[in-house]
């Protein structure tokens, strides 16, 4: 009974500091299998093509429907989401990598708090006075809650960062995901009071600035926000910011 | 707060298109006349000597000694901040941004070389004006054409793209199709460049 | 500058939408909090939340009203719900939503502007407010902004990457503290706090193959129970009706679906002229409702038709889910996130073809036992959100779920902060008593990491979520509750023999899911046990009667369910923990149920008040 099988080559690592290297799994096929799914069988049975028992592949996940961002890792090459990498859709033998852009912890897990960082220098809030009900909250253009709606899919995975030429360890820039966000409190009625704020912040030394215009991003965003039309605003209201900065002074 | 980091890098764009645009239509413009032959080419070359010395000195440093370090250095500067990946990611977009880097890394000897040889060293050290007839010698040594077009074609690529990223940059165009079109027109306007370009080239070869 | 030592500390655990707004409000109260999460809090599950958050807005010209609302909720959740508590929730509803507006969550809104509403199960007016398909994640993430925004001040400390273990207690019984692992580099903390909140959700990952993300284990609200929590009300768990089946899990479509306008059916031979048909049966079962009962109605009658009509599409557990008379563009704005989610999954386009789904499991009714203010029943620990056992009786309302984990972190948080300030909390834990509870968890933590057995913790997982599936689901039966109960207790003898391949100490997630899986399984036994001693139907728990041993069918060959008895099971199930035998032990509390009186819950007809 020869059962179809999935080859995986795996590359990873013990540790941070540790030289990565690689392993291969197989994998017994079944319709609609993507790749958490093949690694979750070889923490079932983490034992390579070569017979030996290692540990399970360490990586994360939480919710496999593409929507937590968690489980962004290079396959094939490319940066994306593993829980909706159907085997029957990409090219064996699979090749699953960390993102490297990141610290890797280990295996294919990695370390991405610099893009909640990230978050916190662009100032990505309302400033709320308080969670409680103080009064009507003002009405919304219906097209514009719609644009912001787009940009709050993202879900910080990282993909557009593994992508951009001008994320890493050469370059200061924060990466498209964070710098877009600040759009989306632009865009807010009562968000739109610290805009010159977060127009400042993108300003700084891995700012908006950083941005080359390489346009991966958009290419690989798994939540298809357009992130390069909305650089581009940024940019406009950017210039703008910087002559108000000058003559309003 | 002074955001140097944001103020230098829109001056980089604004010289990269403007000042140093400038300087590359006014070179190809010049040198197209060889196409019309020495005499065209000569009559060109005189017309520029018209303007007075200190004014002409002048606008060397001003429009392209200084526009050009800035551009360069700065310029170094930013592209190391890239870790080109277009073998991975291979959009369209990505090859262009990965090629505006790498003819950068081009033109910077090259334009040491030809700015050294031609303006310090032939102009400045020996005092021979710049002719038709120098060209006609100095293009005899097929490396020196080779190298030639591939340095206009560098930066005229460099500048083409330049248009369709400084569209970006400034917020002109925002959505994909408007930054499309200008792409599109901008690489016309390489093509017909670089064809001009090989055109008044190919001119000294065939006489 | 010294730090302030007046400072209230609350320990919150887990970063889910009930986490974050309890966070935000002991804040605003003046207080620090110690954040702790599986994953950054962005990632709770609470983003798998898709079609909305149900609160009273009227802004549809139906004369829609909070205590309609609040009827819904009792009478949908077959009146085991504690009113009060019910009450307070959907009156705050409204409140929430500005709230919420004002934070920047982006809601579907109408031509004007203002919240969009639809409809949703179990209730006759539109009341759901919501954020195209991915309500849970844009309110999660609007929460994650501003706790964002607290972190920047300084009064939020986060610890993502980090399981809690257990809590401590001080020499008066009193929660004082928590134990944390960190799960990337293991090591293992004594945290102290005046209050400890656990908002961890629910325990889906207990059934294997479920719609909750693989963080949501109950694990936590195990740890917590073994250490003297009371349980409620475990064996009330949500089958969701509409689920892609999946075999690493079961991927949630949408209520809204249906709230658009969906309809389930399946082919069949009309029983009158045999002509071969659409069958709409939920619409033909339930002509009051519809597509639009409640989930534990659908359910049923979805696994009726598959497993005991034979009618599931190829004669397998699948029946339609039918969006594609409806506008493409409308479906694309109003449930586009889902639809995405069913073509990548799938590889088909619902737009298109109908969908093929199945009830999964999916939420858990039952939690930790909490007054109205969250208190558990022991002192200094709170709990809120889906792990506890609050609002929604035998049966929760589609949207009531958002409401609940908001609502409760707007009581757990200010309630966390005056126990704090004013609560009897006893002596203050000493350096030795923190270092002897550190010292435990990391002696087990070493034995785990010693295991040489040849059993897979992970295989075991698999084997668990197979038996609760086939004993506790849907359609329950004395005997099978039985046998499951005596399946679990081997399972946990399994547990003892666990071999693993991991001893590392960077991200070793083997060793951690190792203790998560006992935790499991000792919760599992709980709603097992829960579902074995409650003798009745009632929402979410329907239980066949047993006649000779077997199970009972009427004279048309329909298996005969018990019906509700309000008479014996009108009460909560407390279940609490036998130390020494390490099995539940199951007693009935009362609750308040003093505002509407119970009455039969009939689906077929329109509701009568």
């Amino acid at each position: 009974m020869a059962e179809k099988k999935v080859r995986f080559v795996i590359e990873r690592q013990d540790s941070a500091n540790d030289k990565p290297y690689i392993q291969e799994f197989d994998v017994d096929y079944r319709p609609g299998l993507n790749v958490v799914a093949a690694l979750m069988e070889i923490q079932k049975n983490p034992v390579t093509v070569d017979g030996k028992r290692v540990p399970p592949v360490v990586w994360e996940c939480n919710c496999l429907e593409k929507v937590c961002g968690a489980c962004m890792m290079v396959i094939n090459g490319k940066a994306r989401q593993a829980c909706c990498a159907l085997v029957d859709e990409i090219d064996q033998p699979i090749k699953l990598q960390p993102a490297r852009t990141f610290p890797v912890i280990r295996d294919l897990l990695i370390d991405r708090t610099r893009m909640f960082e990230a978050l916190k220098k662009i100032q990505g809030w309302i400033e709320l006075d308080g969670s409680f009900e103080s009064k009507d909250a003002p009405i919304q253009n219906p097209y514009t809650a719609q644009t912001a709606y787009e940009i709050s899919h993202c879900m910080t995975c990282g993909c557009c960062l593994e992508a951009c030429p001008n994320v890493g360890p050469q370059s200061d820039f924060i990466g498209p995901a964070p710098t877009v966000q600040a759009y989306l409190f632009n865009l807010h009625p009562l968000g739109k009071f610290d805009a010159p704020k977060r127009l400042n912040a993108l300003m700084e030394k891995g700012g908006i600035t950083s941005c080359g215009n390489s346009q991966n991003c958009v290419e690989v965003c798994p939540k298809s926000i357009k992130l390069t039309t909305y650089l581009a605003q940024l940019n406009r209201d950017v210039n703008i910011q910087a002559l108000k900065n000058i003559f309003d002074n | 707060m002074f955001h140097t980091t944001f103020y230098v890098r829109r001056l980089h764009s604004l010289c990269g298109l403007f000042v140093l645009g400038m300087v590359l239509f006014e070179h190809i413009f010049t040198n197209s006349m060889a196409i019309l032959g020495p005499e065209a080419l000569n009559g060109a070359l005189e017309m520029m000597e018209l303007i007075p010395k200190p004014i002409f000195m002048g606008l060397e440093v001003g429009g392209i000694a200084v526009p050009l370090l800035f551009h360069a250095l700065y310029g170094i500067y930013i592209a190391c901040q890239a870790n080109n990946n277009p073998g991975r990611f291979g959009y369209i977009r990505n090859w262009n941004f990965a090629l505006q880097r790498w003819t950068a890394w081009f033109l910077v000897p090259f334009l040491i070389w030809h700015v050294g040889y031609l303006r310090f060293y032939t102009k400045g050290v020996t005092g021979t004006p710049i002719s038709w007839e120098l060209l006609y010698n100095y293009f005899q040594n097929p490396l020196v054409v080779v190298l030639y077009v591939l340095g206009m074609f560098a930066a005229i690529f460099h500048f083409s793209n330049g248009i369709t990223t400084f569209c970006m940059t400034w917020g002109i165009t925002k959505g994909p199709r408007s930054q499309n079109v200008i792409s599109v027109i901008s690489m016309c306007l390489c093509a017909v460049l670089c064809l001009i370009t090989l055109v008044f080239m190919g001119s000294y070869l065939v006489r | 500058m010294a730090k302030d030592m007046t400072k209230k500390k609350i320990i919150i655990v887990g970063g889910g939408i009930s986490g974050l707004l309890a966070t935000i409000k002991v804040c605003e109260l003046g207080g620090e909090v110690d954040l702790f999460s599986y994953c950054p809090v962005k990632r709770s599950h609470s983003l798998c939340a898709q079609g909305g958050i149900n609160a009273c807005m009227d802004t549809k010209g139906e004369h829609d009203s909070i205590y309609e609302h609040f009827d819904d909720t009792v009478y949908g959740g077959d009146f085991l719900a504690d009113q009060l508590a019910v009450k307070g929730m959907v009156e705050a509803a409204p409140k929430l939503i500005k709230m919420f507006d004002r934070m920047g969550v982006p809601f579907t809104r109408t031509a004007e502007g203002t919240l969009d509403l639809r409809n949703f199960g179990g209730q006759k007016n539109k009341r759901t407010c919501f954020a195209g398909s991915t309500t849970g994640q844009q309110i999660l993430y609007a929460l994650d902004e501003q706790v964002r925004r607290w972190e920047v001040k300084g009064a939020v400390k986060k610890y993502e990457f980090w399981e809690f273990v257990k809590i401590i207690k001080n020499k008066e019984g009193i929660c004082r503290g928590i134990v944390a692992q960190s799960m990337n580099t293991m090591e293992i903390k004594a945290f102290k706090g005046d209050t400890v909140i656990l908002a961890t959700g629910g325990p889906g990952q207990v059934f294997g193959r479920c719609t909750a993300s693989t963080i949501c284990n109950g694990s936590a609200v195990s740890a917590v129970y073994q250490q003297g929590a009371e349980i409620a009300n475990p064996e009330f768990i949500q089958i969701h009706p509409t689920a892609i089946p999946g075999s690493d899990k079961n991927r949630l479509m949408s209520e809204a679906c249906r709230g658009e306008g969906g309809r389930v059916w399946v082919w069949r031979n009309n029983p009158e002229t045999g002509e071969r048909e659409r069958w709409y049966f939920l619409e033909d079962m339930y002509p009051a409702y519809g597509n639009l009962v409640p989930r534990d109605v659908a359910s049923r009658a979805i696994f009726k038709v598959c497993e005991h009509m034979k009618l599931g599409i190829d004669g397998e557990h699948r029946v339609y889910l039918d969006l594609s008379h409806i506008d493409g563009d409308y479906l694309k704005r109003k449930l586009g996130g889902i639809l995405e989610m069913y073509s990548e999954f799938v590889g088909k386009d619902p737009r298109e073809v109908p969908m093929e789904i199945f009830p999964s499991v999916h939420y858990s009714m039952g939690g930790i036992w909490v007054d109205r203010l969250h208190n558990t029943n022991i002192p200094g620990l709170m709990a809120s959100g889906e792990c506890d056992y609050q609002y929604h009786g035998a049966n929760r309302l589609g949207a009531n779920s958002l409401l609940s984990a908001a609502y409760s972190g707007t009581v757990s948080g200010p309630e966390a902060m005056k126990w704090a300030k004013t609560g009897n909390k006893g002596s203050e834990l000493t350096d030795a008593e923190m270092e002897a509870a550190r010292q435990e968890v990391q002696n087990e933590y070493d034995k785990i990491l010693q295991m040489n057995g040849s059993e897979n913790a992970h295989k075991l997982h698999h084997e668990m979520g197979d038996l609760m599936y086939k004993y506790v689901a849907i359609e329950r039966d004395n005997n099978g509750l039985d046998q499951g109960l005596i399946e679990l207790k081997k399972l946990l003898k399994r547990w003892d023999d666990i071999g693993i391949t991991d001893r590392g100490n960077v991200a070793n997630q083997e060793a951690m899911f190792v203790r998560q899986l006992r935790n499991m399984i000792l919760y599992a036994m709980a709603i097992t046990k829960g579902a074995r001693m409650r003798d009745e139907s009632r929402g979410a728990h329907a239980k066949i009667v047993l006649e000779n041993g077997q199970r009972k069918h009427d004279k048309d060959g329909e298996l005969v369910f018990m019906g509700r008895d309000d008479e014996r099971f009108m009460k909560v199930t407390i279940v609490n923990y036998d130390e020494k035998t390490e099995e539940p032990i199951i007693s009935y509390r009362d609750f308040d149920h003093s505002l509407i009186k119970p009455r039969a819950r009939n689906y077929a007809v329109a509701k009568k008040e």
